[in-house]
């Protein structure tokens, strides 16, 4: 008797979300956590309140499923948000839809994170974090101090995954001017990170970067500047330093033969203005794109963003990245299992 | 000595297996003449048709088209396995996931043997506990699992809280991030793979081999080597075979346990096929593994027949 209310139950379920789901909807991918979090209370609930659209949120953001949908011409995912470098290499494959945004838009978003077929989602950056207390009086202030074991003994949280930001954090620690890091010179990275590489404890998802800072298992590493922050919202013991902070952005693309491009562009649209990006960098610690967002912040909020630390910041250079990603993967594969 | 055990062994079995049929299709057995048996045998073919077209379509295809991938991009030809052959990575690549999965295999049969032997001969009470307790964990979700066992290794995690507070080590030890780490985590996955095959194998020995062994004069140690041991063999060689062969394309555990230098195969494509989108590789490793787990399988059935495998 119980199972056949269940059913019933169920089986009304099933035909009120199917009534729902012919409302017009679209999907948003990105790469969950507490970033994801922040997207959909930004940038998809009010867009969804304002539109009627609905968002369905996937993830995490994986290329080769990206690939293997558009390939197969069978795309279940319409907005995603992607890394500058994917963007840049997907275009050249044919992978992405070009975008179609209003002129007003378009004109609102900082030049930098603006292509044909991307548009930024926030800007980021790689930053020195650590748990406070862990040496006493000192605390770690410079990139040269993440290599430096004998002054801050403990592992290092590092990104695992063959990508912008570790190689650079080690050129410039081991003193390379931030203006003639590029080309990088891959065999003194390397050499820098040999010193320390039995000290590196990899992270490979923000949210395993969190937990290895958090609990001291690696007190001292390298991670996005909004996974701390969300650390020290939640009251965990941990610091950043901005010196040598190491900046990109994340970038919405939307993939060929994305079932909903139009709802795709509008929810583009809506993400990118100034009010859902100040709202977003806000919640998140990531700065905004929009260049009207700032104004629309509180004062006490912007210190917390990447670009309030220029002085002190170094570009990652996207394009480079997106030219020699795979020769730069070999080396990085070939080195972490040696 | 292994050929009279194994024929020994064989017998029993089918002794165990009729013992083990209900009396209704026994005794059906004996009744219904030759003809129908070889016609029921054919007719059986229908029945697995499904499975069979199921196993087609979503196995045989898929792997025949990753395998066209692997020559087929970028362009024609065999670059991707001259790159694979030619690279000290993939190759070393290559040999972690070999070394892991022995390592594992042999830790797996030294704590699997005296489990499956406890769980044949101790009392019913404890070896219903103790096997529910194997099969609780393989019910239990692999990630969570994983997880609970990094909770438990990490330098700030519990086992090294332990040790350090009570006075036995000074600083954490490497557990986790690493080689030990790998084999424990697995090693705790993969034991009820070889618990099972082996404790059924046991649990068909005749007492009356081992009797007849003292009585001939065995020392305990002889019984063990030389009668109890060759007839577990086929048992041993399923379930080790199994383990070795699963852990070979293992992801997860040695994802989240593991280091950077003991990276194993299944990583190594992840990363090919999501992050670099070279897919022609990865299908090139993909099938250098499976060239390699197909000779040991074969070499396996050579030596210890096909038959004797399933016990």
């Amino acid at each position: 008797m119980k199972f056949g209310i269940g059913l019933a139950a169920l089986l009304a379920a099933s035909w009120v979300g199917g009534v729902t789901a012919r409302a017009e909807s679209m999907v948003f991918t990105s790469w969950g956590g507490t970033t994801q979090q922040a997207q959909k209370k930004d940038w998809a609930d009010p867009f969804t309140k304002k539109t009627g659209i609905k968002v369905i949120q996937d993830g995490p953001t994986n290329y080769g499923k990206f690939k293997a949908m558009v390939e197969s011409g069978n795309v279940s995912w319409d907005v995603v948000d992607v890394e500058y470098d994917f963007a840049v290499r997907a275009a050249k494959d044919g992978l992405l839809t070009k975008l179609t945004l209003p002129a007003s838009v378009m004109k609102s978003i900082d030049p930098r994170f603006l292509t044909p077929y991307a548009t930024g989602s926030f800007y980021y950056a790689f930053v020195l974090a650590y748990k406070k207390g862990t040496w006493g009086a000192y605390a770690p202030r410079t990139l040269a101090d993440l290599f430096n074991t004998k002054k801050f003994p403990g592992k290092r949280a590092f990104y695992k995954w063959s990508a912008p930001g570790v190689l650079e954090a080690a050129l410039l620690a081991d003193g390379v001017p931030p203006g003639k890091l590029y080309p990088l010179d891959l065999n003194r990275a390397f050499r820098k990170l040999d010193s320390i590489k039995s000290n590196i404890v990899w992270w490979g998802s923000g949210a395993q970067s969190q937990q290895l800072l958090a609990s001291g298992e690696a007190p001292i590493g390298l991670v996005w500047n909004g996974r701390v922050d969300a650390l020290q919202k939640s009251g965990a013991p941990v610091a950043m330093s901005w010196d040598g902070n190491l900046t990109t952005g994340d970038m919405l693309v939307v993939p060929k033969g994305a079932p909903h491009v139009a709802a795709a562009m509008k929810f583009i649209a809506y993400a990118t203005s100034a009010k859902a990006q100040a709202a977003f960098a806000a919640d998140s610690g990531y700065a905004p794109i929009n260049t009207g967002a700032e104004a629309l912040m509180a004062k006490h909020a912007l210190p917390a963003l990447p670009d309030h630390h220029a002085r002190s910041h170094v570009d990652l250079n996207m394009q480079y990245w997106a030219n020699h990603r795979t020769e730069i993967a070999n080396r990085w594969y070939a080195w972490q299992t040696k | 000595m292994v050929r009279v055990a194994d024929k020994v062994a064989a017998g029993m079995l089918r002794g165990d297996e009729q013992a083990a049929m209900p009396g209704g299709i026994a005794a059906l057995a004996g009744v219904l003449p030759r003809t129908t048996w070889r016609r029921a045998r054919t007719t059986g073919v229908g029945a697995v048709l499904p499975a069979c077209v199921l196993l087609f379509l979503f196995f045989a295809v898929p792997v025949l088209a990753l395998l066209l991938r692997s020559v087929l991009e970028p362009r024609p030809g065999l670059q991707n396995y001259a790159a694979l052959l030619a690279s000290t990575t993939y190759l070393r690549v290559f040999s972690n996931t070999f070394v892991v999965a022995g390592l594992v295999t042999v830790v797996t049969v030294t704590l699997g043997l005296p489990l499956a032997w406890f769980l044949v001969v101790a009392p019913r009470f404890w070896s219903r506990l103790v096997f529910g307790i194997v099969i609780l964990s393989m019910w239990t979700n692999l990630l969570a699992r994983t997880y609970a066992w990094m909770v438990l290794l990490q330098s700030t995690g519990l086992i090294n809280r332990t040790l350090i507070a009570l006075g036995l080590i000074r600083a954490p030890l490497p557990l986790i991030y690493n080689l030990v780490g790998v084999t424990i985590g697995m090693t705790y996955i993969m034991l009820p793979f070889m618990v099972i095959p082996l404790q059924s194998t046991i649990a068909s020995l005749d007492h009356a081999t081992f009797q007849a062994a003292s009585l001939c004069g065995a020392t305990r140690w002889q019984s063990f080597r030389r009668v109890f041991l060759p007839l577990i063999l086929p048992g041993l060689a399923a379930g080790g075979l199994m383990v070795f062969v699963m852990s070979l394309g293992y992801y997860i555990t040695p994802a989240l346990l593991g280091g950077t230098s003991n990276m194993m195969l299944a990583q190594l494509i992840a990363q090919l096929v999501q992050s670099l989108l070279n897919w022609g590789l990865a299908a090139a490793a993909a099938f250098v593994l499976l060239a390699i787990t197909l000779t040991l399988y074969a070499a396996q059935v050579r030596l210890l027949g096909v038959g004797r495998m399933t016990t």
